[in-house]
């Protein structure tokens, strides 16, 4: 006989459906110990409002933060991370308007560096993207049951995706410090280095890019800019992309003299079409408001995908695992705020279990 | 006695409104009405509310257009002084077009706020998103707020075809606009 209660359990997940509660899988109901234990790992008051939605009047707290975070199988150690990408999304211009209720039904894209990482054991080596890692399933998870239930943001009703996209609210990696070639994505985003931090975006899809074939640096780059530069992302009069290197390809491109700031002016100058090309999918015309359409009109010529070699047109980490050249390309949302968030937890000795 | 299973949304049961948020007194036909305009910069949005504007002055006695604003954020409610504009400027207010996941919302939450303050508005939305619209005039108070609808899309529509949706949506604005709608 355990002392362990399926029964209640069971009960007590259907009661956290009925309510509405739910993205579709099971929660962990969150009853006050539970939450005065994720409350117990950050040095923050729990009325303090952390997200507001002028058009819905609604706000997220640090308690209802604690709450859904507990609610998507967080841990309690993890909260501190939960807040920092939560913090590192409300830096997201497109999160203070509609990007949650947008009809491309943008997902966060989460990195975290530093000590924290190994710590919770976050992933950033095979499989990054998931699944098979609690915290990285769990942290990505709490920010979608904040954005369903504290902004009352739900699918079919406030929430408008047209057809959203797969792992939505799972994407949370960390970085591959020990096998990037490079300085963290967090230093490049003004975290001292050494610092756990957050970085955090708005993605509309990710597609890989497999290149196991050239040891040419610039072969390799140009297997990107193709990926980066399809017609079907582009919608406006420039896109922001990123990339998630894999250590290889990292490696690769640092052994021929490659940083960041190089690689990225590299894309940025050959990412792009010729107009004629664009013009042959309705996408040529540059109107004052920026969104493109079919023109039809301009001279043949180069337009550049990315408005310029800046980290928030371009992000770009280093994750996964050190056995094949498979990186990923990611298609950001609107752009990348640059800034990296510190996660700051209450001392652990304070910690309660 | 175990322990009770936290609501993660933060809302206090509130009493659902039942009254109805406040509907600005309509005017019995549209003769001499000044005309506002505030366009949200989906595509096409502009151009269908220049065609109805110019409808209203031709075919419905409307004095003119005085007043056509751009909604930057569209996602946002209009600031208030942008609302103030058009409350002293205009007789009544054509906005929209919600035509996206977050403006059809927000275009009815803008009505609801001129109604308020007195000035009758007619919101138009595409008919895809008329859900999250219904949503946002329950959130503020306005159940079974009434706006136009045109079908889905308008974004890709030619000038050509944008006036032809003008031509159909007239009847259902000046409806919105005066006594006939009530």
């Amino acid at each position: 006989m355990s002392d362990l209660d399926p029964d209640a359990a069971q009960a007590a997940i259907e009661h956290c459906y009925e309510q509405g509660w739910s993205d579709g899988l099971p929660v962990v109901p969150v009853s006050q110990p539970l939450l005065e234990r994720f409350l117990a790992t950050v040095d923050r008051a729990p009325d303090e409002v952390i997200g507001h939605l002028p058009q819905f009047d609604r706000s997220v707290t640090v308690e209802l933060a604690a709450i859904n975070a507990g609610m998507a199988g967080c841990r309690p150690e993890y909260f501190p991370v939960v807040l920092a990408a939560w913090d590192a999304l409300v830096l997201e211009r497109s999160t203070g308007g509609g990007g949650w209720q947008s009809t491309s039904g943008p997902a966060p894209l989460i990195v975290v560096n530093g000590p924290v990482a190994a710590e919770l054991g976050i992933n950033g080596a095979g499989g990054v993207f998931g699944p098979g890692f609690r915290a990285n399933m769990t942290i990505g998870r709490a920010i979608g049951l904040i954005v369903r239930n504290a902004y009352g943001i739900r699918p079919h009703v406030l929430e408008q995706a047209t057809q959203g996209l797969p792992g939505r609210w799972t994407m949370c990696i960390a970085e591959n410090e020990a096998e990037s070639p490079w300085e963290p994505l967090s230093v490049e985003a003004g975290v001292e280095p050494g610092v756990s931090a957050v970085s955090a975006t708005l993605l509309r899809t990710s597609e890989f890019v497999d290149n196991r074939h050239t040891s040419s640096a610039e072969q390799l780059l140009a297997d990107f800019a193709d990926t980066i530069s399809r017609t079907g992302a582009w919608i406006f009069r420039n896109a922001s992309a990123g990339v998630v290197f894999c250590p290889e390809h990292a490696q690769m491109l640092a052994a021929a003299g490659f940083g960041r700031a190089e690689v990225r002016a590299w894309l940025a100058e050959h990412c792009g079409r010729m107009v004629s090309d664009l013009a042959a999918v309705g996408k040529d015309g540059l109107g004052e408001k920026g969104v493109r359409h079919a023109d039809g009109t301009r001279p043949d010529g180069f337009d550049p995908l990315l408005a310029s070699a800046e980290p928030k047109n371009l992000l770009l980490a280093v994750a996964g695992a050190r056995n094949a050249g498979i990186s990923m390309v990611v298609r950001i949302f609107s752009d990348w705020s640059g800034r990296a968030v510190p996660v700051r937890a209450r001392e652990r000795a304070e910690v309660g279990t | 006695m175990p322990n009770a299973i936290l609501d993660p949304t933060g809302r206090a049961p509130v009493p659902r409104e039942t009254t109805g948020a406040p509907r600005a007194a309509r005017r019995p036909d549209l003769t001499g009405a000044r005309i506002g305009l505030l366009e949200n910069t989906k595509h096409n949005a502009d151009l269908l509310l220049d065609e109805l504007g110019a409808r209203l002055v031709a075919e419905h006695g409307a004095a003119e257009v005085v007043l056509r604003r751009t909604k930057r954020a569209f996602a946002l409610p209009a600031p208030d002084e942008l609302v103030a504009e058009f409350v002293d400027g205009c007789d009544v207010v054509i906005t929209g077009v919600g035509d996206c996941g977050s403006c059809s919302a927000s275009a009815v939450a803008d009505g609801v706020v001129f109604e308020a303050a007195g000035l009758p508005a007619a919101v138009i939305c595409s008919d895809a998103f008329v859900t999250t619209a219904d949503a946002m005039a329950e959130l503020r108070g306005a159940p079974g707020y009434a706006y136009a609808t045109t079908a889905h899309p308008v974004a890709v529509l030619s000038r050509e075809q944008v006036a032809e949706r003008a031509e159909h949506l007239v009847a259902a604005v000046v409806a919105l606009l005066t006594d006939a709608g009530a």
